[in-house]
């Protein structure tokens, strides 16, 4: 029979060795590439000449390093306006929904499952300048021209980027809300806490562990988002992600791709180091 | 115990059989991989091939610009035939990449014009056949502009936010090339300076750059959110056929770009003949004209152009005007260290 | 606790019973979220092949055409595939690195942890040129399996935080206890934490699922001959004609996939 012991093995092991051979081998690899020249094909000789050309370029290029800053201004945003507005929604389904919540649930994540593109070709219809909310606006007479904030810019990739969010990142909030119960509160109202009180002080508390994620899941990918800026960004929204997928897919670079990816990587990980000790992960995972 | 295992025994049956499900690849004598440009993968365009051989197997794999298909082609795709656009032809030749094309053993190849052959020779050896073809010019929409003379009118504050440039950055060298009268071959570093510069500054007067013809470009041009756009003759048609807006293709005074698609053998393939017999269905009626008549593309069947009698599709490609054709530049091949240049310069004017 | 104590206590202490109209929040965001859905909806009904107003005549012939489009079946079909094996590997994986980081103390537990939640800095493109090199290196042929094993990783992430934060909040003494009646470690596992944290598990699924189901930079490299579903879309727009014919496979799909997720929960919880 199992022990605990023996179990550990069976359930560390797997996500070990699936991560290493899936991600921190081809990871490695992107790290190698990221020390080439030039753009061309990769054979396993030239993965040892390093040069930091690539990086040299980088640096010397100080539009790509403030685009990275806004970038994660950009993310840092959504993230913490998508955990604001999920926190509600994550609320109702851990103590109105409850048994039920699996249903509300889902209803909340499906439209995630229907294509983004066809999604924003939706709200292109609605939104864009000759668009309905337009029309409408203008034909009730209170603009004149159309709105431009609404599509193709900053703004919109920020809005879209919140709006696609918020379903997910309701669920790490609404999985750590659920151990929040009566006992707690009732303990609460025993030691003369009002409503508001209880709240602050008991459930915000109890449902840390599940904000943290969420404002991690949300932030980390958000910064090298490029879908949503391409789809709706225009000229003003671009955003890092987006670089780095330009110079792959359509220049074929992935020397300079890999370079931008690593120094993103590197700023990401530093960003969350330093939330991490301002917040003292240990003391809500222990 | 049985009972507490048997969904999971389920799970697992059900998992086995995706897997099953997923991992279907062999290589069998009928079969051939295409890398090709998403949309064009569609029956319509190998439609008489597939007539002929029914029992072939052709799958794609989905390349999404000349460097992706070239990337993939140099790190070892699969793939048995590619297809890519002109300025590219010698990669190919030099990576040893390429196979040449038996010219005796196609059907339809008299029907190619010389100079569509031309352009898929290297070194004098036939590598590529030509098969689809367009212009590249300004699109304008009549009620807000009244004429385009020159390809500087994408600079044109007058007609600020409803501008749509292409998301290139070797496609907007090409038009500083153009407008300063520049040799595209041989842009020093100044004059790439002085590109980058202008269109930094042209950078507020579009609405967005746009990347995909029929879904970015296209719907904007009918509903008349953009005025001005650098264009394949694609969205002329779509939009002549709509009829929503007045739209007219400008014949710039500096002449039209002409963009010709080539498709190559691999050197790795084990199915050359099946895949010339490919290329050769490629240039057969039915199938040459689907690109006419679906995506509004010329066709490098010349049998199949002089049957054109739709007069909005005469009207895209100029078929009744020759002194266009007389105007217009091809793209010429370039290096890779210029591309790498032009890539970075619009990297950085979009950052900017 | 008597159930006279709970009759008074009840309205003056509530879980969740506060003024604010939560139900209408949850009812707003539902309503922002389904609006293009519904849009979507309304123009696959539309007789028109361009997406604009006015409407111009309700049709069917849309959904017709899905019928008789196997190239369209085919790319749903395998989006389907390969969403369920990466969701299930996803949250399979993320099930055991919940359990192994909040439940034991070995050497490597925090490397795991920040293992499993890394693939989210690193951008989908980044992850699948390597991954595309690298199955190249060692003649793996590119197929949807490959492309449902990079699902799996970046979907990872996810899973693991959904079901970290709930198993997080669970006293291990339930678990310790089930182990003093003699039970192994996996069947407590599997009979007294996995139905504690159902919904949790079924979140990380759908989460995983829906990573998969729309992905298309990494499909663009790992995949073979077969094209995955939105791949296949982004293809087919280029054929205006076309068009409310996509429209309509996805609302299939959507629906098809509240009413499959629907019946899972149904049976996870008779399960229980």
């Amino acid at each position: 029979m199992l022990g605990r012991r023996g179990s550990l093995r069976f359930l560390a092991v797997p996500p070990f060795a699936w991560l290493i051979v899936l991600f921190v081998a081809p990871l490695l690899l992107a790290i190698l590439i990221s020390f080439r020249a030039e753009r061309g094909p990769i054979d396993f000789g030239s993965l040892l000449q390093a040069s930091t050309v690539q990086y040299e370029k980088i640096v010397g290029t100080p539009s790509w390093l403030r685009l990275l800053a806004t970038s994660a201004g950009m993310a840092l945003l959504v993230a913490a306006l998508a955990t604001l507005f999920a926190f509600p929604i994550a609320y109702f389904l851990a103590f109105r929904a409850r048994h039920r919540a699996p249903i509300f649930l889902i209803l909340l994540l499906v439209p995630a499952a229907t294509s983004f593109l066809l999604r924003v070709m939706a709200w292109k219809v609605l939104l864009g300048g000759s668009g309905a909310i337009n029309s409408f606006l203008i034909w009730i007479g209170v603009i004149q021209d159309p709105i431009g904030l609404l599509l193709y810019s900053q703004a919109a990739v920020v809005i879209t980027l919140i709006y696609v969010w918020i379903p997910f990142a309701a669920l790490p909030i609404y999985a750590a809300l659920q151990r929040v119960d009566r006992s707690h509160l009732e303990a609460a109202a025993d030691l003369g806490a009002g409503p508001w009180s209880r709240f602050w002080r008991v459930t915000v508390p109890l449902s840390l562990p599940g904000v943290l994620a969420t404002l991690f899941m949300v932030f980390i990918p958000t910064v090298g988002e490029y879908v949503t800026p391409f789809l709706v960004g225009g000229t003003d929204g671009f955003m890092y992600g987006l670089l780095i997928q330009d110079f792959f897919s359509r220049a074929g670079n992935w020397p300079l791709g890999s370079a931008l990816a690593v120094i993103m990587l590197l700023v990401t990980v530093a960003l969350v180091a330093v939330a991490l000790r301002v917040v003292d992960l240990r003391r809500a995972v222990a | 115990m049985p009972a507490r295992s048997r969904p999971f025994r389920q799970c697992l049956a059900i998992v086995a059989v995706s897997l099953v499900i997923l991992a279907t690849a062999c290589s069998a004598p009928n079969k051939l991989l295409v890398l090709e440009w998403s949309g064009y993968e569609a029956e319509d365009f190998w439609t008489d091939f597939k007539t002929a051989n029914p029992e072939a197997a052709v799958t794609f794999e989905i390349g999404s610009s000349d460097a992706d298909v070239l990337g993939k082609m140099e790190q070892g795709s699969q793939a048995d035939i590619f297809h890519f656009y002109t300025g590219w032809q010698q990669f190919y030749v030099d990576a040893g990449l390429v196979k040449e094309i038996d010219t005796s053993k196609l059907t339809n190849w008299d029907k190619v014009p010389e100079s569509f052959k031309a352009l898929g020779r290297v070194d004098g050896k036939q590598y590529y056949l030509p098969w689809d073809w367009g212009f590249t010019s300004i699109l304008y929409n009549t009620d807000h502009v009244p004429e385009v003379t020159s390809w500087d009118i994408l600079f044109d504050d007058t007609y600020a936010e409803h501008i749509s440039m292409w998301d290139d950055g070797p496609g907007a060298v090409t038009v500083s090339s153009y407008i300063h009268g520049w040799d595209e071959e041989a842009i020093t570093d100044a004059q790439l300076a002085q590109a980058e510069q202008e269109w930094k500054d042209q950078k507020a007067l579009n609405l967005h750059y746009w990347t995909d013809e029929y879904a970015d470009l296209c719907p904007e041009v009918k509903s008349g959110d953009i005025w001005v756009a650098y264009a394949w003759q694609g969205c002329y048609a779509d939009a002549l056929y709509d009829g929503s807006q007045p739209i007219a293709y400008a014949t710039p005074v500096e002449g039209r770009n002409s963009w010709v698609g080539l498709y190559g053998i691999s050197s790795k393939t084990a199915n050359y003949d099946l895949a010339l017999e490919f290329l050769d269905m490629k240039l057969a009626t039915l199938t040459c004209s689907n690109a006419v008549t679906l995506f509004y593309y010329g066709c490098a069947n010349q049998e199949v152009m002089d049957a054109i009698e739709d007069p909005v599709l005469i009207e895209a490609f100029g078929i009744d005007d020759p002194s266009i054709i007389e105007s217009t530049n091809f793209t010429p091949p370039v290096t890779d260290a210029q591309r790498t240049a032009w890539t970075e310069m619009w990297g950085r004017v979009k950052a900017e | 606790m008597t159930a006279g104590m709970r009759g008074v206590r009840r309205d003056a202490i509530g879980v969740g019973h506060t003024r604010l109209p939560l139900g209408l929040i949850y009812a707003a965001m539902l309503a922002f979220l389904y609006l293009p859905i519904v849009l979507l909806a309304v123009f696959s009904f539309n007789a028109n092949t361009s997406l604009s107003f006015p409407l111009r005549g309700f049709t069917l012939d849309w959904y017709g055409q899905v019928l008789d489009d196997p190239a369209l079946l085919a790319a749903a079909r395998n989006s389907l595939v390969v969403a369920t094996v990466a969701a299930t590997a996803a949250t399979a994986l993320g099930f055991a690195v919940s359990v192994a980081v909040l439940r034991f103390r070995f050497a490597g537990r925090r490397l795991l942890l920040a293992l499993a939640a890394a693939p989210l800095v690193v951008p989908f493109v980044v992850l699948g040129v390597a991954l595309f090199l690298l199955f190249n290196i060692f003649g793996v042929p590119r197929s949807l399996l490959t492309v449902a094993l990079g699902h799996s990783i970046v979907a990872l992430p996810y899973a693991s935080l959904i079901l970290l934060s709930r198993i997080v909040g669970l006293d291990p003494a339930l678990e310790d206890a089930a182990m003093d009646l003699g039970a192994s470690y996996p069947t407590t596992l599997r009979r007294v934490l996995l139905p504690l944290v159902g919904p949790s598990l079924l979140a990380a699924w759908l989460t995983s699922f829906i990573v998969s189901f729309d992905e298309v930079a990494l499909a663009n490299f790992l995949a073979g001959g077969d094209p995955t579903f939105p791949v296949f879309l982004y293809g087919q727009l280029r054929f205006a004609g076309r068009l409310p014919v996509l429209i309509a496979m996805a609302v299939l799909l959507m629906t098809g996939t509240i009413i499959l997720t629907l019946i899972a929960n149904r049976l996870r919880s008779r399960h229980q």
